[in-house]
């Protein structure tokens, strides 16, 4: 597929969202406005100059990477329009503003390559560290850490008593882990592949070797206590144990870590509420309806009522979701557009997540194929974490889902992944 | 490398094709078990577009009914013109809260939305009516009016039946609330509500069971008639106070005395007087089955088929055989013997009715737009509870009660009254006081259970002859001369 395939997808995405939010506007009796312009406008512009630094900096990546990523950002752009039109306001400048910082990290990678991020491997590890400390500041700084709904995922300036910008500095830091342990893991390799010690009839590798393993548990395990936030640590512990498998072939490092997880969830949902709340509702909804299982319960009856095609946008009840815009945004595009819909998103994620591994798959050495296969993961992974707690295959976990929840810093952090992914597919051919 | 990357790729793809199936699963196949989901706020959402039939009273006044909202034609607005006089039974539908009573039970009725089943393709092509239909009530606006109005901001409930048919002709329970303002956007008026510690949501015709107290002695004499084993005048010792079996528990009277004279008394007058040493001493006789059993027949310990979800009334007969103390108690309507005010009035009406039990209803037919009637409901005897001659003398126990005994504040000029009062010990708080039974006419007739809980207004002093009676002979009366 060309460049200029490319493009036309993008200007197809451009136009579905346009449409979506003057159909939004059709079924509340009005008649389209200057919400669908500017719609156009920020997602063309957004997703065109994002294309423009391809053709710059990256000719030979990976055509779908984008589209894919327009057509579901255009879809959640216009159900969070339909939900909170002045959220859905925020999410373009926040598209804007992703889109700012994809450019600028494509033209640093495409001026000195895709192994700058290799010559920095321990700032990157540093960097990933403070980042997930950054919300335990103080909340009174000026920069400080602030508490919603029970976890302390947020970071805020606040200048003259006014909040000026709060993100989830996690979700930027998810990403330098991956870069870490690319680099980390690609250099020691043949080291993990060995497996030199035996205990009983179980052969391991060099406890040394082991050590990645032990941070990566601890450190999940500590956003987990301190953070109050099983989605993140999960998705940590997921990346990691993906990573290691990757880069050792051995099914022994994802065994062994899910199995510390396991046991430090289940030690957590003992002695943390609201972990165990989370498992309650999970587990048994109905039970108590009115409290636990609320959200859950909401979100099946969203997906029921849309059925095979839906109610049609603007027409559901989505708004009874609670936190329809972000940790529930799919079950109310399932609800309003159906089964069709639903399956179409799960498909655009699905061929997202293969185009990347494609990409790692060809990708010219260990740390492009490990950094590749780790952003892949780190975008799957959300992915079957909200969607499957959304529809109550798994448990509960507010996490962002990609490029579709509102959310300025997972978009600014996904629109990030999908560049250097589209770096690495240049860099094949070169 | 590659292969476990390869690995990683199928096994996150799997992952997601597993997404799909259960997707699949949840929007198509269980789909329609989530949407119809009776706490699915969507069902009230999309019923506000469309119109929804009235529900009126038995004489036709207006309990729920839809208006156009003036300048959309689509939106239609539910009210519920009499407000908390028939708040439990009429119920609600909410977009916030959901529905209940008669307006989720008759849900299907009430909305006209035609579906697209085989029968509602078949409907439309013959031209039948698929509009939403109204259900009239058997509640009588004068009977539910008395019955807000004398138990007043007392805590209790109010039932009256037709014993012949098991029309209901009123049912109330108060605290009772305005439905109104469960309808709006805002949920502060509903939550304000749900968190009221006087639970007005809370139906106490029938969805809540209490100690009957002496009320339950109608059962017991019931018990003891049918077994062959007494009659109105059989003799019993008249101590006291009961020393019960193998305890050091001891049942007394009321007043602390002798039910009679000390010596001897007799069955009738021990039930005209609600003597609980007697009626201790004739559960020890009559036996925790045989009561049981009869209680059973009444309705107890067996869910009443009703338009609305009753909590079954409970006389635990099994933890009572091997119990003679708790047997005893049991028999005047203490310890674990607990019932709804709708199966005491079921007694009653069962009494009245020759002891034949029939199915208590409160529709009692759907109309379409045209008020032309889709459908009545008939009377149905379920079964024998007594016979008819243990039922007539019951009868006639229950008309001394309130001739020369207890329920003297039921009386009704010119009208045969029976019945039975209840004045049941809670430890600790005020008792709750009650009245159950029956006032007949040459041309009407109707019988009632009352409960006032903690003694209303009265407090520590209330007994049933003086608290619940007066409401009772109040809502009969209304019948009576209606």
């Amino acid at each position: 597929m060309s460049r200029n395939a490319e493009a036309a997808l993008l200007a197809g995405a451009a136009v579905l969202a346009a449409l979506g939010v003057s159909i939004v506007r059709a079924a509340g009796g009005d008649t389209p406005d200057a919400q669908t312009a500017l719609t156009f406008l920020v997602v063309g512009l957004a997703f065109g100059s994002l294309h423009l630094a391809f053709r710059q900096w990256a000719p030979n990546a990976s055509s779908y990477l984008l589209p894919l990523a327009a057509l579901i950002t255009a879809v959640g752009l216009v159900e969070i329009f339909r939900l909170d039109p002045r959220a859905a306001t925020l999410q373009r400048w926040w598209l804007l503003i992703a889109a700012g910082f994809g450019i600028a990290t494509l033209a640093v990678l495409g001026r000195f390559g895709t192994d700058l991020l290799l010559r920095y491997r321990y700032l990157f590890l540093t960097a990933a560290l403070v980042t997930f400390m950054l919300p335990l500041l103080p909340s009174n700084w000026a920069l400080g850490g602030v508490e919603v709904n029970g976890s302390r995922l947020w970071l805020q300036l606040r200048l003259f008593d006014t909040t000026i910008v709060r993100f989830q500095p996690a979700e930027f830091g998810k990403l330098l882990l991956v870069v870490f342990l690319a680099s980390y893991l690609a250099s020691r390799q043949p080291a993990l592949v060995s497996m030199t010690r035996k205990v009983g009839p179980i052969v391991i590798p060099e406890p040394r070797q082991l050590f990645p393993l032990v941070v990566a548990w601890a450190a999940s395990f500590i956003v987990l206590v301190y953070q109050r936030d099983l989605g993140a640590s999960l998705l940590l512990l997921a990346v990691f144990a993906s990573m290691l498998y990757a880069a050792s072939g051995r099914v022994a490092y994802p065994l062994v870590g899910g199995g510390m997880f396991l046991a430090g969830t289940l030690a957590a949902a003992q002695m943390f509420d609201h972990v165990q709340r989370r498992f309650d509702a999970w587990l048994r909804p109905w039970d108590d309806f009115a409290d636990t299982g609320f959200q859950i319960g909401q979100s099946l009856f969203a997906l029921g009522s849309g059925s095979l095609t839906g109610s049609g946008l603007g027409l559901g009840r989505p708004d009874v979701i609670p936190s329809a815009t972000t940790d529930f945004v799919f079950a109310a595009v399932a609800e309003e557009t159906g089964l069709a819909g639903s399956v179409a998103i799960v498909a655009a994620y699905a061929l997202l997540v293969a185009v990347g591994f494609g990409i790692a798959l060809q990708a010219r050495d260990p740390y492009r194929k490990l950094l590749a296969a780790g952003l892949t993961t780190v975008i799957g992974i959300q992915t079957i974490l909200i969607v499957g707690g959304v529809i109550r295959l798994l448990p509960l976990t507010g996490i962002a889902l990609p490029f579709m929840s509102y959310g300025g810093s997972a978009l600014v952090a996904n629109v990030i992944a999908v560049v250097v992914l589209a770096r690495i597919s240049h860099e094949v051919s070169t | 490398m590659n292969t476990p990357i390869r690995r990683l790729a199928f096994v996150l793809l799997a992952v997601l094709g597993l997404i799909v199936l259960d997707l699949t699963y949840l929007q198509v196949i269980a789909g329609p078990r989530y949407r119809d989901d009776l706490r699915n706020p969507r069902l009230a959402a999309s019923r506000s577009s469309t119109e929804r039939g009235p529900i009126v009273s038995r004489e036709g006044i207006v309990l729920a009914e839809s208006t156009a909202e003036p300048g959309s034609g689509q939106t239609f607005v539910r009210s519920y013109p009499e407000g908390p006089a028939y708040a439990h039974t009429v119920g609600y539908t909410s977009l916030l809260f959901g529905n209940s009573g008669l307006e989720r039970q008759y849900a299907g009725e009430l909305s006209s939305d035609s579906d697209l089943t085989i029968s509602g393709i078949i409907d439309t092509l013959l031209g039948r009516e698929q509009g939403a239909q109204g259900i009239r009530l058997t509640l009588s606006h004068p009977l539910q009016q008395t019955a807000q109005q004398t138990l007043g901001d007392q805590t209790g409930a109010v039932v009256a039946i037709e014993p012949s048919t098991g029309e209901v002709l009123a049912l109330y329970s108060s605290p009772s609330f305005d439905p109104g303002v469960l309808l709006g956007e805002s949920p502060i008026a509903g939550d304000a509500l749900a968190a009221d510690p006087g639970v007005p949501l809370l139906n106490r015709s029938i969805d809540q069971i209490l100690a009957p107290g002496s009320a339950f002695k109608v059962i017991t004499a019931a018990a003891a008639l049918e077994s062959g084993a007494a009659n109105p005048d059989t003799l019993y010792s008249d101590p006291l106070e009961l020393q019960l079996p193998g305890s050091t528990a001891v049942i007394r009277n009321a007043d602390r005395g002798p039910c009679a004279e000390g010596t001897e008394v007799a069955l009738a007058t021990a039930f005209r007087l609600s003597c609980n040493t007697v009626f201790g001493q004739i559960g020890i006789d009559v036996g925790a089955e045989a009561i049981g059993s009869t209680a059973e027949a009444f309705g107890f310990n067996s869910e009443i088929p009703f338009d609305l979800d009753v909590v079954p009334s409970v006389f635990p007969t099994g933890s009572l055989i091997e119990d003679p103390p708790a047997t005893a108690q049991s028999a005047i309507g203490q310890r674990d013997v607990q019932a709804t005010p709708l199966q005491l009035a079921m007694v009653a009406a069962t009494v009245a009715n020759g002891g034949v039990v029939v199915r208590p209803y409160l529709v009692s037919e759907r109309f379409d737009r045209d008020l032309n009637i889709l459908s009545q409901t008939n009377p149905v005897e379920l079964r024998r509870a007594v016979s008819p001659g243990t039922a007539a003398v019951l009868a006639e126990l229950m008309e001394a009660v309130v001739e020369s005994g207890t329920g003297q504040a039921a009386r009704i000029e010119g009208v045969s009254v029976g019945g039975k009062t209840g004045t049941a010990e809670i430890p600790g708080e005020a008792p709750h006081a009650w009245f159950i039974g029956f006032a007949q006419s040459e041309e009407r007739s109707v019988a009632v259970a009352v409960v006032v809980e903690n003694g209303g207004n009265a407090g520590q002093a209330a007994t049933g002859g003086t608290v619940a009676a007066p409401i009772a002979r109040a809502v009969m009366q209304a019948w009576i001369e209606s």
